[in-house]
């Protein structure tokens, strides 16, 4: 089959490209209805307070017609979320996070309804504001959700062997502690959403920009208290989200929603990016401790991880995120024992939910890093660090799981980006410049501002002011869900007697070039073009319930999907043609370039299109549904044991930097990305993948960080939060080394979110290695390298300092 | 939120004048106006209670870049993107175009003008160093006249000039050096585009054989507002090149920089950091490293 691909594995334009690139893409704010009105939200400026009193009474005075809707208007639940129902669609009893909204006004006029919400009068009494999670557990931390015992959302242990007894036999104990920041998605359209109430009681029709719109329906059907039937969410071209257009956009449509059945009127909810910042969740900051015992012979036998993850305000998808982190904490190494507790709690921060890595970007910013200082205590390379401790086929994992029936390829990956980047000679080579002893700012203390003024000393020789710098991580990644749930997926095919098709499958096209992968799918099933393949419009209404676009599952499950779909048309018409040319049962087809004929022979040949005409006339039914499950997988909460994941994919990430040492500036010149995705379906989709993740991985490691002052954000807009611009990487290089697997559609497997959980570590250690200091904490900026702190200004004011 | 403002277009410097003349609280010149929407959308107090704001692109003088009587004039609605092009400018002032370069994104440069970047008068403005130390002139008119005014003595305090509420700037006028010049211009950004500046510096250097004859350095973004360090340059002059000498110049600006701002949040880094990299840069450009 390898070698007789049409259409898999070459570059294929995605179908959406020329639409978006001219402009002429619908987003949900392009499409407005008759008589449609616009939502405005109503916020408290404080961070955590009880809500005594909403008083309307000036609002109404002012403009006795305007349309109030909060919480007493919503008749099903009040408040929502995938695990804990913690987060209210409107507050009605506290301000928890400053994001929080207590009412929306709806009119014609957002300008106007602006101004309007001023007059409401809400009374509140302030409360003390938990923003440091270190906090949150201690039994005098004021409680964020009374109804909660405590502010832990969840704490996961993972308990194998014996650690206690590993550092005992260990000839040395590595320590360290580490930390990464809030991070936005930054995704490029901000939340809009549209709900149109039916006519004839036939429920409610919400367009937006949704990324989930399964998850998004049962919200909606739960806050209006309906069948799910009654709510149809159909998606719209969808600018970015990055996992992040999840639970807001729920919220969001369900607020539109209750609006819009209370009026009898469509009402469409447009953030600007302020708003959006403000409101939407983030990536959880991490305080992660590590503990490594280690043989002189770089074996590592006992690993103790300690993990706190800010949740912030609400629990979102805190217990899901932090389950990635309990299994694939310890790296992509086999070690006889492990004891990990992984602890997500509650503050009156921004809350945090999925972001592209979910949850592995972190610890492997700390694992990978503490491998290299671990290899630099041996005298060794960081590569035989890896090598030595690395899965190879056969390995088990930190939760027992031995890696089987997949191409356990780690050290194929690694192998292969040593060797395109020349790794180990340009590291030592590297290492050997880097005494560096003048202008040490994180020595200086600035009690006294004369120490600020640099001695003759202290100015670096021109020739020594820029260091190169290489550095490397790995990593493993479950595929999919795993463990976290219920995980299937369908596609739904209809060919047309004239051998065109329509697809349509229950995962949602997010801007991963999902609907291009599945044409091509279909197109190398049936042997036609890509081009003769009508992707549908997502919509609830007309396909089953695959679950969430999430966990670089669509590729897998949802291609896994139309791959079925695509094999029963094809069987079907394989069927008809034995009956039509008189064919023995085991007579084989080949369907290649529009054209269906007997294998083997020029004799027996249909075009696609005729054979479809024909089947169509003989009653054949070309339309199906095609169905993808994954294999079973279990998981022990208490002992955190068990086979996470029904398969892997592997990564190693190479940076290289330069960087200025008299300003700490971290310049990116090349970043190397092999990964294993298994079967790769478009290739310029695979390569559009890696540099995007590759560019956010660098956005963590060295610029993105949200921050706030007495809890409120700073930067709500991108003056302030920086995100890396295509001036600020120089070269990506894609590489592939395609595992074979059984899984997926010709073994195709996961690439989005390894593309970008390696980026921070590799950067961080290229860094160590040009300058021969390590850092601890995410991002890397410029006062981090020199200062080995963060500084920010004292107010929220915008502009310079 | 848009305020609501009365707009007007004039076509010709008398009728600006004009306009200015009947015209009391709450006027503001729209150039680029890549400072006045985004005031708008925060809602700064500066741009939401302009009443009256002048478009003055339509104004043909206002658009020109031109050479005359040993001077170059850019007019008050030239672009960034204009500054960068003009073989005039490319000539003459090199660091001005430098500057100009880094500002943005080219669809910001293709709007902003080089006017409004120091009448806003930002503390991080990018053009301000260069044309301080190309000792710029600013032509000014009100209904009254006009007058011409020094850069350094326009520019006050951050996002405050010497502008009056009648009076609109027309033209920056550069005199063409006459002597030969070493000079560059340095901006530190987080980012490599789109960037605000932290830091900006731009130095001029005629030197004889081995010795400064004439020296003039300004800064940007470390001070309240760009400012020229007259007394450091006085001091260096007849000195020679050396890295010892360079190490003195930055250490004096250093001194200089925290006796003007004092301590701030961010002077632990940047104190340190403008001092290092002026000391790179007159080193890059002037020679003399004598290690």
């Amino acid at each position: 089959m390898e070698n007789s691909f049409n259409i898999i594995g070459k570059p294929v334009i995605r179908q959406d490209a020329l639409e978006k690139v001219t402009g002429k893409a619908k987003f949900a704010d392009d499409i407005n209805e008759p008589g449609q009105l616009y939502g405005v939200m109503v916020r408290v400026p404080t961070v955590h307070a009880i809500i005594d009193e909403i008083d309307y009474s000036d609002l109404l005075q002012a403009k006795p017609d305007v349309i109030i809707v909060d919480s007493n208007d919503i008749i099903g639940t009040k408040k929502v979320g995938p695990i804990r129902q913690d987060q209210p669609i409107f507050s009605f009893d506290k301000i928890v996070t400053p994001g929080d909204v207590v009412a929306m006004l709806v009119g014609e006029s957002e300008d106007e309804l602006k101004s309007l919400a001023k007059k409401i009068k809400i009374k509140f009494t302030e409360l003390p504001a938990l923003t440091d999670p270190t906090k949150s557990l201690e039994s005098n931390a004021p409680k964020i959700h009374p109804q909660y015992e405590n502010n832990l959302i969840v704490h996961y242990p993972l308990r194998k062997g014996d650690v206690e007894k590993g550092f005992r036999e260990s000839d040395f104990i590595h320590e360290e502690s580490y930390t990464t920041q809030f991070v936005e998605h930054a995704y490029i359209e901000p939340e809009a959403v549209i709900a149109i109430p039916l006519e004839g009681n036939k429920g409610i029709k919400i367009l937006g920009s949704i990324q989930n719109p399964f998850t998004c329906r049962k919200v909606v059907a739960s806050v209006l208290n309906w069948p799910l039937t009654k709510v149809r969410i159909v998606q719209a071209e969808l600018g970015g989200s990055f996992g992040g257009k999840d639970d807001t956009m729920n919220i969001l449509s369900a607020r539109a929603a209750v609006a819009a059945l209370k009026i009898g009127k469509p009402v469409k909810i447009r953030y600007t990016r302020e708003e959006s910042i403000l409101e939407s969740y983030k990536r959880h900051p991490y305080i992660l401790k590590y503990k490594v015992g280690c043989k002189k012979n770089g074996k590592i036998v006992a690993m103790k991880i300690d993990i706190l993850a800010d949740g912030g305000a609400y629990s979102s998808m805190s217990p899901f995120v932090t389950w990635r982190s309990v299994v694939q904490a310890a790296g992509p190494y086999e070690i006889e024992n492990v004891w990990t507790d992984v602890r997500a709690v509650y503050t009156n921060n921004p809350y945090t939910g999925a972001m592209r890595g979910f949850g592995s970007p972190q610890p492997i910013f700390a694992q990978e890093s503490i491998m290299d200082e671990i290899a630099a205590k041996l005298n060794l390379t960081p590569d035989e660090i890896r090598k030595i401790n690395g899965f190879k086929p056969g390995s088990y994992t930190a939760s027992g799981q031995k890696l089987e029936n997949h191409d356990v390829n780690l050290l194929e990956v690694l192998d292969t980006a040593v060797k395109e980047t020349n790794f180990t000679s340009k590291w030592k080579e590297n290492k050997s410049k880097t005494n560096f002893n003048g202008y040490q700012l994180d020595k200086i203390s600035e009690t006294n501002a004369e120490q600020l003024i640099l001695k003759k000393k202290d100015y670096i020789n021109p020739n020594e002011q820029l260091r190169k710098g290489i550095g490397l991580a790995i990593s493993y990644r479950g595929c999919s869900l795993g463990a976290e749930g219920i995980d299937a997926a369908a596609a739904y095919l209809s060919v047309q007697n004239d051998g065109s098709a329509y697809l349509l499958s229950g995962l949602a096209e997010n801007g991963q070039g999902m609907k291009t992968t599945y044409t091509i799918i279909t197109a190398e099933v049936l042997g036609i073009s890509p081009n003769d393949v009508y992707y549908l419009e997502t919509d609830t209404g007309l396909i089953p319930d695959s679950g969430p676009t999430v966990a670089s599952r669509s590729t897998l499950m949802g291609g896994g999907a139309v791959k079925a779909a695509s094999d029963i048309i094809r069987n079907r018409l394989e069927e008809f043609l034995r009956t039509e040319w008189k064919l023995k049962p085991q007579a084989q087809f080949l369907f290649k370039d529009g054209m269906v004929s007997l294998k083997g022979t020029d004799q027996l040949k249909i075009s696609f299109k005729d054979l479809c005409l024909s089947a169509y006339k003989n009653g054949i039914c070309l339309a199906a549904v095609g169905w993808y499950k994954s294999p079973e997988v279990n998981w022990d909460e208490h002992t955190g044991q068990g086979s996470a994941y029904f398969t892997y994919v592997y990564g190693c990430q190479v940076a290289e930097v330069t960087v200025e040492m008299g300003t700490g500036k971290v310049y990116v010149d090349k970043i190397t990305a092999v990964h294993n995705p298994g079967k790769v379906i478009n290739l310029l989709g695979a390569e559009g993948q890696v540099y995007g993740g590759v560019t956010q991985g660098a956005g963590y490691a060295l610029w993105e960080q949200l921050t706030s002052a007495e809890g409120k954000i700073r930067e709500l807009n991108f003056d302030q939060y920086l995100i890396p611009t295509a001036k600020d990487i120089k070269e990506i290089k894609p590489i592939f080394v395609e595992g074979k697997d059984i899984h997926g559609p010709w073994g195709a497997k996961s690439l989005g979110e390894p593309t970008l959980e390696l980026t921070s570590a590799a950067i961080a250690n290229a860094i160590k290695n040009a300058i021969g200091k390590r850092f601890y904490n995410l991002p890397i900026n410029l006062e981090e390298v020199l200062l080995r702190r963060k500084l920010f200004p004292k107010d929220l004011k915008r502009g310079s300092s | 939120m848009i305020p609501q403002y009365k707009y007007y277009r004039p076509k010709t410097l008398n009728e600006l004048k004009n306009i200015l003349g009947q015209l009391k609280d709450n006027i503001h010149i729209l150039a680029g106006g890549t400072d006045i929407v985004p005031g708008f959308i925060q809602e700064s107090k500066r741009f939401t209670s302009i009443q009256d704001l002048i478009d003055i692109n339509s104004i043909p003088e206002l658009k020109t870049i031109k050479e005359f009587d040993g001077k170059v004039s850019i007019g008050a609605a030239v672009t960034f993107s204009e500054v960068i092009k003009n073989e005039i400018i490319r000539k003459y002032f090199p660091l001005l175009v430098k500057a100009a370069q880094t500002v943005g994104s080219v669809q910001i440069r293709n709007r902003a003008t080089i006017v409004g970047n120091f009448v806003n008068n930002a503390p991080c403005a990018d053009s301000v160093p260069p044309l301080l130390v190309y000792d710029a002139s600013i032509k000014i008119i009100s209904p009254a006249g006009e007058h011409i005014t020094p850069l350094s003595k326009f520019l006050l305090n951050p996002y405050e000039t010497q502008l009056n509420k009648n009076e609109c700037v027309t033209e920056i006028l550069l005199p063409i050096p006459t002597n030969n010049y070493i000079g560059d211009f340095y901006k530190l950004g987080r980012r490599s585009a789109v960037s605000i500046s932290r830091i900006s510096l731009a130095f001029l250097l005629h030197k004889e054989e081995n010795i400064i004859k004439e020296f003039r350095i300004a800064s940007g973004a470390i001070t309240p507002i760009g400012k020229r360090f007259y007394e450091i340059e006085k001091a260096f002059e007849g000195k020679e090149i050396s890295s010892e000498t360079f190490m003195e110049i930055a250490s004096a600006v250093g001194e200089e920089v925290l006796k003007t701002t004092g301590l701030r949040w961010s002077t632990a880094y940047k104190l340190p950091v403008v001092q290092q990299m002026l000391y790179q840069l007159l080193e890059r450009n002037a020679g003399g490293s004598s290690r």
